[in-house]
């Protein structure tokens, strides 16, 4: 009995045995086969982390004075969790008219069929306010109340609506430097894009870096989860206030001289910051999808750097500014004006068809003679004058940090497009084109004793919590300081003489007018002009520069009648807006200090 | 030659028992309260994980609204809401007629904008977390028993 009952007892303890090795040998299999392996990353990507696409805050753009031209808003994203859906009739109803939505599209949104595989969400839709939501939600609770769980089928229910927070790009200025800042294709969530002005040369800073994060579901795990920087934000060279003046006297002046566009250029030539950049038209940047009606055809989004023309007279300031710094003229050179000019087989003509005498060249700038100029840049000589033109950047991007900018080349002795002619035509600022912003920048070098400076609209980047401030680049010297006084002070004494409608009361001021015939299929004398000015100073301390452009005015083809009282009205409300003082002001201000 | 002595009574039986018992339940205790620890440390350590992950998502939330208040911000003294209220207070747009120029003293003229600190100002901040914040257990049972720490436990005062 006694030796039966220890047998048992043996087999009874080799079977446990036999049973635990198995089991062992077994968890040692499963570990170690492949299905393990498959099973095993299958699980980690399944359960261990949740995926999270994270796209970081898009960078806030400010003017110069830190006031917001672009930033971000908290819209709502709603849509139906299909599994907890009890009455689609309820949410067809509550939404039915919010964001154009219909009923009949939310009804079979929120009626379709719950599959954990295929269908488990549906969008209603998107960009939604807070405002709409805090109603929607209240909604809800009201319902929730009287229907927990939305459990009686006949009772209104919006269980399963659900909304999401997100962040949409906003403009506060709604159309204000909008030529400038461009704007960001916030509706398309995913694959949004700067398009023109800022938001494109700047996108990849602004946006950021996009990241994919593994966001762990094993609370173990959760000791660090990586942190995404938002995009960076940039300072502006742009003054909102200077911006907004610009805008409005431009409006004004192209609906007073029915013209059919116009661009104004406002900046330091000190240092190339663009204080203002108005241009025609201009879009609302919180309904950017409608810039395709406003921008017909081919019409540039900003004519301040995409719109090439031929400037006309106001070229003649790089003429002689080359002539001067070449020793082939000074300001007493006397030039006899017989009214026409016979060069490369052709005859150049002085706007008024007639001859002005002896004039010393200041005359010959303050009556804006093309005959003058002609022979001006025929005694330079075609090399000197062309080096001097690409000196002052002619046929080159001047690289502005906007998106969109376009250049003309330049055609130079040599160049299969060039003709002699070209010599004569050209220092007058015919048959050759350019951007507002290149000639605005070339004369800013005038105006800046010599130093061509880059343009641009950037001041600082914050990134990482800190502001880094751009530095001036002087892109080149196209002329000594010597040829650039004299040049000033002859455009000076130019407008105080004749009495221009472009003078400012109690400023000395600098400046050129310009008016050029449009060629209509290449032929010149058609009644379309460019009227245009561009004008800095104070002429003793340049503090500013400003160009004005008017296309094809109805009014007036003169540049003298159009463009110059731009001038003066923008510039005496510049002085202002800057701390400038006039000049009898600044001289009592100094006798007071002594 | 040495006798060998012989204990005259043995231990009651269930005396031996429980000492048997108990130390056959020792192992079992100690292994329970290991466990206990672990399952605590375990807790602990699972909630701040989902504390952090709270966090997170508390931080997106904060973050975009300031994001969104400083928008509402700009919207609210947007120019033309700013021009809207000045002429409703009555001001007017100032000529050079109105204006006087004086010179003041030291006054250099509006400052340019900082929104944020220039290179090379490090963030304070990052002083405020704790020593004890960074430090693992073995560090912490090194310093505390067998390195004389010059601060103390924890160091940062």
């Amino acid at each position: 009995m006694k030796k039966s009952y220890v047998s048992r007892l043996n087999l009874i303890g080799v079977s446990l045995s036999l049973a635990s090795i198995l089991i062992v040998l077994q968890m040692v299999r499963i570990q170690n086969s492949t299905k393990h392996q498959e099973l095993s990353q299958w699980a980690d990507e399944e359960y261990s982390y949740a995926i999270e696409n994270y796209y970081p805050e898009r960078g806030n753009i400010y003017d110069r004075w830190g006031r917001l031209l672009a930033g971000n808003e908290d819209v709502y994203e709603v849509g139906v969790m299909l599994e907890y859906v009890a009455n689609p009739i309820t949410i067809a109803q509550a939404l039915d008219g919010v964001n154009q939505l219909n009923y009949k599209d939310i009804l079979a949104a929120a009626s379709k069929t719950y599959d954990p595989e295929k269908s488990v969400y549906a969008v209603l839709t998107d960009f939604l306010p807070s405002g709409v939501i805090d109603a929607l939600s209240q909604i809800k609770q009201d319902y929730e109340l009287a229907n927990p769980y939305g459990r009686k089928e006949k009772l209104p229910s919006l269980q399963g609506v659900v909304w999401i927070p997100h962040l949409k790009r906003s403009y506060p200025e709604n159309a204000l430097a909008s030529n400038i800042l461009g704007f960001y294709s916030f509706m398309d969530r995913e694959n949004g894009f700067g398009y023109y002005g800022v938001e494109e040369y700047y996108d990849d800073l602004l946006a950021g870096t996009p990241m994919e994060i593994f966001m762990p579901r094993n609370p173990y795990l959760l000791e660090e989860l990586p942190d995404v920087p938002a995009g960076a934000s940039l300072v502006l060279t742009i003054d909102r206030e200077i911006q907004a003046m610009v805008e409005k006297k431009l409006d004004e002046a192209v609906e007073e001289h029915e013209a059919e566009s116009g661009t104004v250029i406002v900046m330091d030539p000190r240092n190339g910051e663009i204080l203002a950049m108005a241009s025609q038209p201009r879009v609302n940047l919180n309904q950017y999808w409608k810039y395709e009606e406003e921008f017909e055809d081919k019409t540039p989004f900003n004519r301040a750097i995409s719109e090439t023309y031929e400037p006309g007279s106001v070229f003649k300031v790089l003429t002689m500014a080359a002539a001067i710094d070449a020793g082939t003229v000074d300001e007493e050179t006397i030039f006899n004006d017989p009214g026409r000019f016979e060069y490369g087989g052709s005859i150049i003509y002085n706007w008024n068809r007639r001859g002005w005498g002896k004039q010393t060249m200041q005359g010959c700038m303050q009556h804006s003679l093309n005959v003058c100029l002609a022979w001006v840049a025929t005694e330079l000589g075609k090399e000197d004058f062309y080096k001097y033109l690409q000196a002052f950047g002619i046929g080159r991007r001047t690289n502005i940090d906007l998106g969109g900018e376009e250049i003309w080349p330049l055609s130079t002795p040599g160049d299969s497009d060039w003709y002699p002619i070209q010599l004569a035509t050209n220092s007058f600022g015919q048959g050759i084109a350019m951007t507002p912003i290149q000639l605005a920048a070339a004369v800013s070098a005038v105006a800046n004793e010599g130093k061509l400076m880059k343009p641009h609209v950037l001041k600082a980047i914050i990134q990482d919590g800190k502001q880094y401030d751009t530095s001036p680049q002087v892109l080149s010297v196209p002329i000594k300081p010597e040829s650039a006084k004299i040049i000033n002070n002859m455009l000076v004494e130019s407008l105080k003489e004749e009495s221009s409608l472009a003078s400012v009361p109690g400023y000395s001021i600098a400046g050129k007018t310009g008016t050029a015939e449009i060629p209509v299929g290449g032929v010149y004398g058609t009644e379309l002009t460019n009227a245009s000015f561009v004008g800095w100073g104070p002429a003793d301390d340049p503090q500013f520069l400003v160009y004005v452009w008017i296309e094809k005015p109805g009014s007036s083809p003169w540049g003298s009648v159009v463009a110059a009282p731009v001038f003066s009205s923008i510039t005496q409300d510049l002085v202002m807006y800057l701390d400038i003082p006039p000049e009898d002001s600044e001289q009592t201000l100094i006798a007071k200090e002594n | 030659m040495a006798r060998k002595s012989k204990q005259a009574y043995k231990q009651a039986p269930w005396r031996r028992q429980i000492q048997s018992i108990g130390l056959s339940l020792l192992p079992v205790v100690a292994i329970a309260v290991i466990i206990s620890l672990y399952l605590i440390i375990g807790g602990q350590a699972a909630a701040a994980g989902l504390l952090i992950m709270n966090l997170h998502y508390e931080e997106e939330e904060i973050l975009r609204t300031i994001a969104n208040q400083r928008t509402q911000l700009a919207w609210i003294t947007s120019y033309s809401q700013m021009q809207k209220r000045a002429e409703k207070m009555g001001y007017e747009v100032a000529s050079e007629i109105n204006m006087h120029y004086i010179t003041i003293a030291g006054y250099q003229g509006q400052n340019a904008v900082l929104i944020a600190p220039p290179p090379g100002i490090e963030n304070e901040s990052a002083l405020f977390v704790n020593k004890l914040y960074n430090q693992s257990l073995s560090n912490w049972f090194l310093e505390t028993f067998f390195i004389a720490s010059p601060n103390g436990i924890g160091g940062d005062s």
